[in-house]
């Protein structure tokens, strides 16, 4: 049970931090940006809204197929894959929630506290506090769906004991196999670790108020 | 010392501000709406793109019209700055804040968070902090806007007096001819992005400028019975 709540939890937290590595500068810069292609990004988010976790999780085990476009990396039926796919899952997410956070901020903040002599580094970090709490929810967010999905991470890891087995996977079986018993600690646990996240999220966003 | 520039010209959109030069110490921006007050204030203080060479003290400060201020109390916001800009230890910045904001009359708002505050109140957080950080030049963009009209004239002698004791240079952006004859010597009108009169304060009687007559004619005298009917 340890091993697979901990996997569990890497692969979330390896896709979220991978996702806002990408998704908030990509907000950063659908927000404060000047190019057109903007706006090409901004329907890339708000489309990928709605990406059915299956259609990614088969792309991505197609491509790592042995016989697929990537095969001789060797990923498929390893954290890895399945940390890629939930990356690509929760990545419109967090941009898109990364976005809304980031335009409820200011405009002229950043113009005011220059006017204020306040140097460049200080006006930085004063904008990031105020932004943070709407790009905390934006990761707890992708972390939760992350850790919810199952079909992806059952098609791209395999569902292996000892190696790929996830808390949403090995419910799955659990239930096929009738253990309810197992089932419901599994479902527990993941209820708790959501929990948990979430209370850490809300203190620093309690902190930061 | 004096907040000076040459061939400034400054780009919103379609305007254009096109200022030859400008020298003042403590200068009034006046003309109607969409003149250039702004875009000049924000083109002298270096917070909008423009070419040119203008020259300003090396601390400045600015009041906008609409304030925007950070998360957390209005003690904190001001200290904050104080802390970043002058380099002081927290607890020295919070006891300059504090002095600073009952000097605006928000003493028994400190601990308030800043975003409940109204407009007003923002406007009065907005003087604290910039005064609070000694600026030898005040960038002013209608600072007095949304203040309670029996509050005004005490803000208006709060930076008159700092001006006057620390000799600061003043850039004041105002629809209101009390807030220039408070703070500033010399009148300069704009109209579509260009500098139509500059010339002192009291004078301003002699330039032939429609806004100016208007402005003029409705500072002396404000009619408070429009005659006939009775409540």
């Amino acid at each position: 049970m340890t091993g697979i709540a901990a996997l569990s939890v890497a692969v979330s937290a390896v896709a979220t931090l991978v996702a806002a590595a990408f998704a908030i500068p990509g907000a950063l810069w659908i927000v404060h940006g000047r190019s057109r292609l903007r706006t090409a990004l901004l329907v890339l988010f708000t489309a990928g809204l709605g990406l059915p976790p299956v259609a990614v999780g088969l792309a991505v085990a197609f491509t790592f197929w042995r016989s697929g476009p990537l095969g001789s990396w060797d990923l498929l039926y390893t954290p890895a894959a399945m940390a890629i796919a939930q990356t690509i899952i929760i990545f419109p997410l967090i941009g898109t929630l990364g976005v809304i956070a980031l335009r409820t901020s200011d405009t002229t903040l950043s113009m005011q506290l220059a006017g204020l002599g306040v140097p460049r580094s200080r006006r930085f970090l004063l904008l990031a506090r105020e932004v943070a709490p709407g790009l905390a929810a934006a990761l707890l967010a992708g972390f939760g769906r992350a850790l919810a999905e199952v079909g992806a991470a059952q098609m791209t890891g395999g569902n292996i004991e000892g190696q790929t087995r996830v808390l949403t996977t090995a419910t799955m079986l659990s239930v096929g196999k009738a253990e309810f018993g197992g089932a419901f600690s599994f479902v527990a646990v993941l209820l708790g670790i959501m929990a948990v996240a979430a209370g850490i999220a809300m203190a620093l966003q309690r902190r930061w108020a | 010392m004096g907040v000076t520039a040459r061939e400034l010209v400054a780009r919103r959109g379609t305007f254009v501000l096109d200022v030859p030069t400008f020298e003042a110490g403590r200068a009034a921006l006046l003309g109607p709406n969409g003149a250039g007050k702004t875009t000049l204030l924000l083109a002298l203080h270096g917070l909008i793109p423009a070419t040119g060479a203008v020259d300003r003290p090396a601390r400045s400060a600015s009041v906008f019209a609409r304030p925007s201020v950070l998360r957390g109390s209005v003690l904190w916001n001001v200290a904050t700055i104080c802390e970043a800009v002058l380099d002081r230890g927290f607890g020295d910045a919070r006891r300059r804040a504090r002095a600073a904001l009952g000097d605006v009359g928000l003493d028994t708002m400190i601990d308030t968070d800043a975003r409940m505050l109204s407009t007003g109140q923002r406007q009065r957080l907005a003087i604290a902090r910039a005064l609070v950080v000694e600026p030898q030049a005040l960038f002013l963009d209608e600072p007095f806007a949304n203040v309670d009209a029996d509050a005004r004239p005490a803000l208006r002698a709060l930076i008159a007096s700092y001006v006057e004791r620390t000799n600061c240079d003043v850039v004041l952006a105002t629809s209101f001819l009390a807030d220039a004859v408070a703070l500033c010597r010399a009148a300069v009108i704009l109209r579509d992005g260009r500098v139509t009169h500059i010339g002192a304060i009291a004078a301003l009687g002699t330039a032939n400028d429609p806004y100016v007559r208007a402005l003029l004619a409705e500072a002396a005298a404000v009619p408070l019975d429009r005659g006939g009917s009775s409540c």
